[in-house]
């Protein structure tokens, strides 16, 4: 039912419109001119009449049927000749007044000559004219009916309503209850124009409609216009026939009448075939207005023959209409405030556990959790680089990229309000179309000034979440001569389907609701970041701590022992009195007073190694393994002992200073525990691209992949598996204290730190009676080594 | 008017003041020596020697009360005092000492060794420096 192909010209092309002669197709209703139909339900009798002098200009064809007097009769002629002085001058004085234009008032009721029956008559102006219906009351003309009264009860409920559906609801058992329609439902448009059966009261027997969603077309623009302008449209009888206007046009104008506010304007084809069926044989429909906007529809349905809807009880009916239309905005904040109070108290408390159990695992560990706040089906949380999620949400990887489009979004780049919503996300980012499922809509937010770390929630595809409770095989519906689109089932179909890729749209309030939740996050990040810097203010005394110690260790510590060590000197040198087995306890004490002299110097050494400042240049390894082997010349003493350097060896950025202490210490482990007859040491190195192609093992780390790895792989007498995580701790030491040379168990451990402090890693390869490689690595770029 | 000492010894620790002594007894001249434990009491020894002055103050880093650094940066600010040779003797190899000390004004700076007869013979070679080999500053008159 779209717009006509616009190359056809329309069929009534060029002449005045009649529903009668020319009805329109699927293809055209949206052209179709509703407000100018050109005929009038047959059970009342409408008369145009020239306002100055009240004579008729027009008459519905159906005048004889209705009034008594042929249309010839009566054309042409003064209203007085029809309805007699009195009527016809209470007529004159109610078009003096102002309201009367394009707003029926009803004047009197008058009794048709023929038959008898009492026939209510409303007057209006519109276009220059006056327009009086005659319908038939379906009553005494003596009769009358409170109906104020009647919906004094009601107006008192409407305003008490706390929500949208309340309202509604009591609006649909109201108006039912003042008319006895089998079916009254309210239909609320959405945003995208598609409607919805959202509250329903019906006869027991009828089956329910609630939840049934039809698309936009089957509302056309047309119709809609009218119901902006008027608040009530009432069809008597589906099968009752329409009476085109004689003439067609204004005799003095050549318009055609405009209809919008006649109750008796003729129905629309699609819409009596569409009613027809559903087996609708009468139907009301008022407006629900919101800020001058169509908000939605209440829509009455009868099925059990023609429905006199007599003006009092339209008046009333209308009067609800606007009440709900009035009330509506106020059931609306109602009905917000409460949301946004329960999302903001279900985030408080969030926000709140995470902040007292120190991590963001509590958004999602629950209860509550991130999906108890907005109505969502899933959620999913960037920080520190790593996703959280819960519910249903895409996978990780699809989430890494959908990240990474909307940090590009200026939206999300906004200082004030860093937020993304979208309830049709394939529409924007095509990618998106394979998770649609599970996220059509996206609200997203930003926690952090690049929209790296973000907060989402999804929204399902509508298709999949609409349920329309309706039974498909709902004995039915007949079918038109338009087929069977004009159906509810053919409806809620072509409304899926209209609705693929998209979600329920996201609330203003709920968009409000994520900013908030964004300062709460943002406010726990920030109290995170100060427990950070304390804990590391709290770290950084402990090292000055430690290093004080250290130095005390070395001060007050080594003072007792020189001394302890003097006198067991000095009593070895009087030994006139002691015997051998004395003699080697005094050496014993001696020993062991300048093994703890190495002991504390090492400790000093250990504590300054991380803490002076690194001098960072660029070193020929080459020249400083020169060195180092010259400092440690001393311990290769007589033994042989051959150097072998495979290939140059490399320039790097690093501390001078600190490399030679790492090749110092290498180098004279690798001479210490050696028992071959000949030393042999190689000093090799691997640019970064070869150390990423090696062969990945347990013992190789994934951090030197990118770095400058240099080793120094020795003969030895290698190390037992089992030892392999023990050389790099302080003072652990494999061997017996005096074997191979001595030694404090201090020298891996301080090449380990010197290491991690130029920003690299160490680590060995070992096999026991074979030989050690000892791997460190550099790193390549100039980019600040660690800070630890 | 005190006789004023050839030097001044400025260590708290017993142990230590005996192999200084040893030392002094093995120089090839009787030396008058005259030990503090503080660094309070040196500076208040040095201004009651007038007009002459000690040939060297050798200070332990770490005394009591006011501390070898403290007692250093006083004698090397006090336009008077500040001619006399000051050696430390510490046990501390820090950077952070030594840069201290040397830039405080410090003439020498000494490690303690834990063995004695290293320590015992660091202290004759420092005595037999300072007090028989350098030319001490003029206004250091030797007595006859």
């Amino acid at each position: 039912m779209s717009v006509a192909d616009a190359a056809k010209p329309l069929a009534w092309h060029g002449q005045a419109y009649s529903t009668k002669r020319f009805g329109v197709s699927i293809t055209d209703c949206d052209s179709e001119p509703v407000q100018t139909p050109g005929c009038v339900q047959a059970h009342g009798a409408l008369l145009v009449l020239r306002p100055t002098d009240l004579t008729i200009a027009q008459v519905s064809e159906n005048s004889a049927d209705v009034l008594g007097t042929a249309p010839a009769a009566l054309l042409g002629r003064p209203l007085q000749e029809l309805v007699g002085p009195a009527h016809s001058a209470r007529v004159k004085a109610v078009l003096l007044q102002p309201e009367i234009e394009r707003n029926p008032s009803y004047v009197f009721t008058h009794t048709a000559a023929h038959t008898g029956l009492a026939l209510d008559v409303s007057v209006h102006t519109v276009d220059g004219v006056a327009v009086l219906e005659f319908e038939a009351t379906g009553r005494d003309a003596s009769e009358q009916r409170d109906f104020y009264a009647l919906i004094r009860r009601s107006v008192a409920q409407l305003q008490g309503a706390t929500t949208l559906s309340a309202l509604g609801d009591i609006a649909c058992t109201e108006i039912r209850a003042l008319t006895g329609l089998d079916r009254v439902m309210v239909y609320r448009f959405h945003d995208d124009g598609h409607g919805e059966v959202v509250c329903e009261s019906r006869r027991d027997d009828l089956p329910s409609w609630l939840g049934l969603h039809y698309p936009a077309q089957d509302i056309p623009e047309p119709a809609r216009e009218v119901f902006r302008q008027t608040w009530i449209r009432p069809l008597r009888d589906v099968d009752g026939g329409l009476a085109e206007l004689l003439p067609l046009t204004h005799p003095d104008s050549g318009r055609p009448l405009r209809m919008t506010h006649c109750a008796l304007r003729g129905p629309s084809v699609m819409y009596t075939e569409y009613l027809r069926n559903m087996r609708v044989t009468a139907s009301l429909t008022m407006s629900i207005r919101r800020d001058h906007k169509l908000w939605g529809l209440i829509a009455g349905h009868h099925y059990s023959g023609p429905f006199d809807m007599p003006y009092e009880l339209r008046a009333a009916c209308e009067l609800v209409a606007q009440i709900v239309s009035l009330q509506h905005a106020a059931a609306e904040e109602r009905e917000h405030a409460a949301y946004r109070q329960r999302i903001d108290s279900v985030q408080q408390q969030l926000v709140t556990q995470a902040a007292q159990e120190g991590g963001l695992a509590a958004l999602l560990d629950g209860p509550p959790t991130l999906l108890d706040g907005l109505d969502t089906g899933g959620t999913a949380l960037y920080h520190r680089k790593r996703w959280w999620c819960a519910g249903s949400t895409p996978a990780e990887h699809e989430l890494d990229a959908l990240r990474d489009w909307l940090s590009t979004r200026p939206e999300m780049l906004s200082r004030d309000r860093p937020l993304f919503a979208t309830d049709q996300l394939s529409a924007h980012y095509p990618p998106g179309l394979a998770f649609s499922g599970v996220a059509s809509g996206v609200l997203a937010i930003a926690l952090s000034r690049s929209a790296k770390n973000l907060v989402l929630w999804f929204r399902p595809e509508t298709a999949q979440t609409v349920r329309w409770g309706g039974n498909p095989h709902d004995k039915p519906t007949v079918v038109g001569p338009h087929g069977a689109r004009l159906t509810p089932r053919a409806s809620f179909e072509l409304f899926v389907e209209s609705v693929r890729g998209r979600s329920k749209p996201w609330l203003a309030v709920e968009l409000e609701a994520a900013l908030r939740f964004r300062m709460l996050m943002m406010e726990l990040i920030v109290l995170r970041a100060d427990q950070l810097a304390g804990l590391n203010a709290d770290l950084a005394r402990s090292n000055d701590e430690l290093d004080a110690f250290a130095y005390v260790a070395s001060h007050d510590l080594k003072e007792p022992l020189r001394g302890i060590h003097k006198y067991a000197h000095q009593l070895a040198e009087s030994a006139g009195l002691l015997g051998e087995a004395d003699h080697q306890r005094l050496a014993g004490l001696t020993r062991l007073t300048l093994r703890m002299d190495s002991l504390l110097d090492s400790l000093l050494h250990f504590s300054r190694v991380g803490r002076a400042e690194l001098q960072l240049e660029d070193c020929e390894v080459g020249e400083v393994v020169e060195e180092a082997l010259e400092m440690v010349a001393a311990r290769r003493g007589d033994k042989p002992t051959r150097i072998d350097v495979p290939r140059p060896l490399p320039r790097v950025r690093a501390d001078r200073v600190r490399l030679r202490e790492i090749y110092t210490n290498l180098l004279s482990n690798a001479l210490k525990y050696n028992r071959q007859a000949t030393t042999t040491i190689e000093l090799g190195w691997l640019a970064p691209h070869e150390a990423a192609a090696h062969p990945a093992n347990a013992a190789w780390p994934a951090a030197a992949g990118a770095q400058t790895v240099l080793y120094v792989r020795d003969n030895g007498i290698g190390i037992e598996p089992r030892h392999l995580d023990q050389v790099f701790k302080m003072f652990r030491r494999l061997h017996g204290r005096d074997d191979y040379g001595g030694g404090t168990g201090a020298g891996l451990p301080i090449v380990k730190k010197l290491v991690e402090r130029l920003g690299g890693v160490v680590w060995v390869e070992s096999t026991p009676g074979q030989g050690s490689c000892f791997y460190f690595s550099v790193p390549t770029d100039d980019g600040p080594p660690n800070p630890e | 008017m005190i006789e004023p000492p050839e030097f001044i010894l400025v260590e708290d620790s017993d142990e230590d003041a005996d192999t200084v002594q040893q030392a002094a007894l093995r120089c090839s001249t009787p030396v008058r020596l005259c030990r503090v434990l503080t660094g309070d009491a040196c500076l208040a020894l040095l201004q009651q020697t007038r007009p002459e002055l000690p040939a060297l103050v050798l200070m332990d880093l770490n005394t009591p009360g006011m501390d070898g650094r403290e007692t250093l940066r006083l004698i090397k600010s006090d336009p008077r005092l500040a001619t006399i040779p000051v050696v430390i003797v510490s046990t501390s190899a820090n950077p952070r000492d030594l840069d201290y000390c040397y830039r405080a004004g410090a003439n020498a700076y000494h490690l303690k060794p834990v063995r004695h007869s290293e320590h015992l013979q660091a202290m004759v070679e420092v005595l037999a420096y300072w007090l028989d080999r350098v030319v001490a500053h003029p206004n250091r008159r030797v007595l006859p």
